[in-house]
């Protein structure tokens, strides 16, 4: 059943990227017989094909998905967003530590070992990639409270 | 011969320098910790650290020797998790477990790590130096290859990995056309049309392989790791005393040849990487002994075969890489689209035009193989200590670096959202019983497959037959077919064959 959810979605994906490619695609004047729409209409055919069959004839059960587990995964989610969502304006430093914090208390780390962990992560993690490596990281407020 | 001698030596050259030298070191320790971490394979463990690695401004030959590095000694490291904690790091390292993990258990962690070593050792040599025979030869005749054979060649590609990849031909197809269909976005280069870029400016220039490479194989992996752990705990065995005995080696070393062998050339086919090999190694070895009832139980020949086949199998997946241009693996996918990163053009004219990448890179893999045995046999406790760490503290450092090396490249935050998703996707595709390493390899050859067919039909002015004209186009037709073929009826024989024996069985009690 999950198989066809799936297979369902990307076919409609793959039904509007052939319908571009057929209808939209064209290049106003072109040296090559097939020019740029040729192959994404080979590519959503083949991809249309493949999808009817696993609709069809899908093999996959189902999702496999306890509900405690579903809950964990949707907590990672939401962390890796806020993750992203403030890795600038917080800065490495801080947004690491919050990332880390929260997802190995999650996993079930003990408060302080988790604190210390993370914290570690965030400053080690900082200067180990900004002095050491020469990658570029956002500063944010403590950094730059310091220069 | 001369050739092969002279482009070995400029290659040790190229290794040997003191720079080159340490990241061959670095890459072999990084790679067999990264391989001996449960749940995180080669594949992972190079998609992981790329962006960082690209990010350090090496000289190409330095970056890729690094990420080679990294890639057959996670290869080299995944016994050790599969032997102690009878979980794999990846595909495979699956077979490995079979006969790893019970030796184990009966007390002979030791004997098995050491014998695995050296399984490994001579899988992985016996490549390189295949490799290096192998390599320029199929380079010199690849040159001659025109647009037309090639996308025969891509054809050949793309129909092994279906057949032989994954439970379901149907799906592994899907997702190298998912992976094309990714890599068609963006400004077509022939005229200048934008494709299915829907006015955004960030993928005018095509999505960036980095991000899927690191959203497939980083966070999707991450996000399998927290659902795996919510479901159970690991407990790894003790590493005893025991270790291998020239005994062993004397029973397993036609086992660790013939897998050795075996391993090589299912490398080299497009696509099917280490997973297939070390599964039809094993199979191939039960069958020589005749299906003994000690396979599965703690055979030492059950153990050598996966491991001397997925190490030779890394080796030969760099053959097709280096020469064609179309990598032998999932991994080699993102070793290629590395090379691209750095601007050498992976393909027949490498080894004239970048010989210090080409044979750099061969030359490093002697070392390197050399210096996995030595930092393997002692060093095992340490590595197998690796396993104890507690899973809460390495999976957030998952996301830390994959976090750090995409914002590394461009630092658009929007990129960070975008590896998540992917993440989220790929895990998706992984529980619905999709192989992500088709997508890859489908993103990568996406533009040398519609390129070569775009050329192809310039030449022939829009008639198709272009496509079967030349000898070269028709015998990978013919290997096309027989890929497809073999499986299909050897599966159709073996199925009949199990029924004869359920049969025959069913049949002795009674009389």
């Amino acid at each position: 059943m999950a198989d066809r959810i799936f297979a369902g979605v990307l076919f409609f994906v793959a039904l509007g990227y052939t319908y571009i490619a057929f209808f939209i695609l064209q290049a106003p004047f072109q040296y090559d017989p097939l020019g740029p729409e040729s192959w994404p209409q080979i590519l959503g055919i083949v991809a249309l094909l493949c999808l009817a069959y696993i609709l069809i004839r899908p093999d996959t059960e189902g999702f496999d998905l306890d509900l405690p587990t579903g809950g964990r995964l949707v907590a990672l989610f939401v962390f890796l967003m806020g993750y992203a969502y403030l890795f600038q304006p917080f800065g490495f430093i801080i947004s690491t530590f919050l990332f880390c914090a929260a997802l190995s208390l999650m996993l079930g780390a003990k408060p302080l070992a988790a604190v210390v962990f993370s914290a570690a992560t965030g400053v080690f993690g900082y200067f180990i990639c900004t002095i050491l490596l020469d990658i570029n990281l956002p500063a944010g407020p403590i950094v730059a409270a310091f220069l | 011969m001369d050739a092969v001698l002279s482009g070995l030596a400029s290659g040790f050259e190229t290794a040997l320098s003191p720079f080159n030298l340490m990241l061959v070191l670095i890459g072999c320790f990084a790679g067999t910790l990264i391989g001996a971490l449960p749940g995180i394979g080669p594949i992972n463990g190079v998609a992981i650290l790329l962006p960082i690695a690209y990010g350090l401004n090496f000289p190409p030959e330095s970056a890729i020797i690094l990420l080679a590095g990294i890639y057959y000694g996670a290869e080299y490291g995944g016994r050790i998790s599969s032997i102690l904690l009878n979980v794999p790091g990846d595909a495979s390292a699956v077979m490995t477990t079979l006969d790893g993990n019970p030796m184990a258990r009966r007390g002979e962690a030791g004997k098995a790590l050491s014998l695995s070593a050296i399984a490994s050792f001579v899988g992985g040599t016996l490549a390189v130096i295949l490799m290096s025979l192998f390599g320029p030869l199929l380079a010199a005749y690849a040159v001659t290859f025109s647009p037309s054979d090639y996308v025969a060649l891509m054809v050949f590609a793309f129909a092994s990995l279906a057949s032989l990849v994954g439970s379901n031909p149907v799906k592994t197809l899907l997702g190298a056309v998912i992976g094309l269909i990714l890599a068609s976005v963006g400004i077509d280069a022939n005229t200048g049309v934008a494709r299915y870029t829907f006015g955004i400016p960030d993928i005018l220039a095509g999505i960036d392989f980095l991000i899927v490479v690191i959203g497939l194989f980083g966070m999707a992996e991450l996000i399998h790791l927290v659902e795996q752990q919510a479901r159970g705990t690991l407990k790894t065995l003790k590493i005893d005393k025991s270790f291998v005995t020239m005994a062993d080696l004397a029973k397993t070393k036609w086992t660790i040849l013939r897998s050795s062998m075996i391993g090589f050339f299912i490398g080299i086919l497009p696509g099917t990487g280490a997973s297939v090999a070390s599964a039809v190694a094993y199979g191939a070895e039960k069958r020589a002994c005749n299906n003994a009832s000690s396979f599965g139980e703690g055979d030492v020949r059950g153990l050598a075969a996966p491991e001397a086949a997925n190490n030779a199998a890394a080796g030969g997946a760099m053959v097709p890489m280096l020469t064609l241009g179309i990598p032998g693996s999932g991994t080699t996918a993102i070793l290629l689209g590395a090379l691209l990163l750095f601007n050498v053009q992976p393909g027949p004219l490498m080894f004239e035009q970048r010989p210090e990448v080409a044979w750099g890179l061969i030359a490093s893999m002697y070392i390197g193989n050399i210096a996995l045995l030595v930092i393997n046999l002692p060093l095992v406790g340490l590595f197998a200590r690796m396993l104890t760490i507690p899973q809460q503290y390495l999976t957030p450092m998952i996301a830390v670096l994959a976090f750090v090396g995409v914002y590394s490249i461009v630092s658009n935050p929007h990129d960070l959202y975008m590896i998540t998703l992917l993440g989220v996707f790929g895990w998706i595709m992984r529980k619905l019983g999709f192989s992500l390493a088709p997508v890859i390899l489908g993103f990568v050859l996406g533009s040398l497959f519609e390129n070569n067919l775009r050329r192809a039909l310039s030449i022939s002015g829009g008639d198709w037959s272009i496509l079967t004209t030349s000898w070269n186009a028709v015998t990978l037709y013919i290997l096309t077919v027989i890929i497809i073929v073999v499986p299909i009826a050897y599966g159709r024989y073996s199925a009949k064959r199990m029924e004869g024996d359920a049969a025959t069985s069913a049949e002795t009690p009674k009389s």
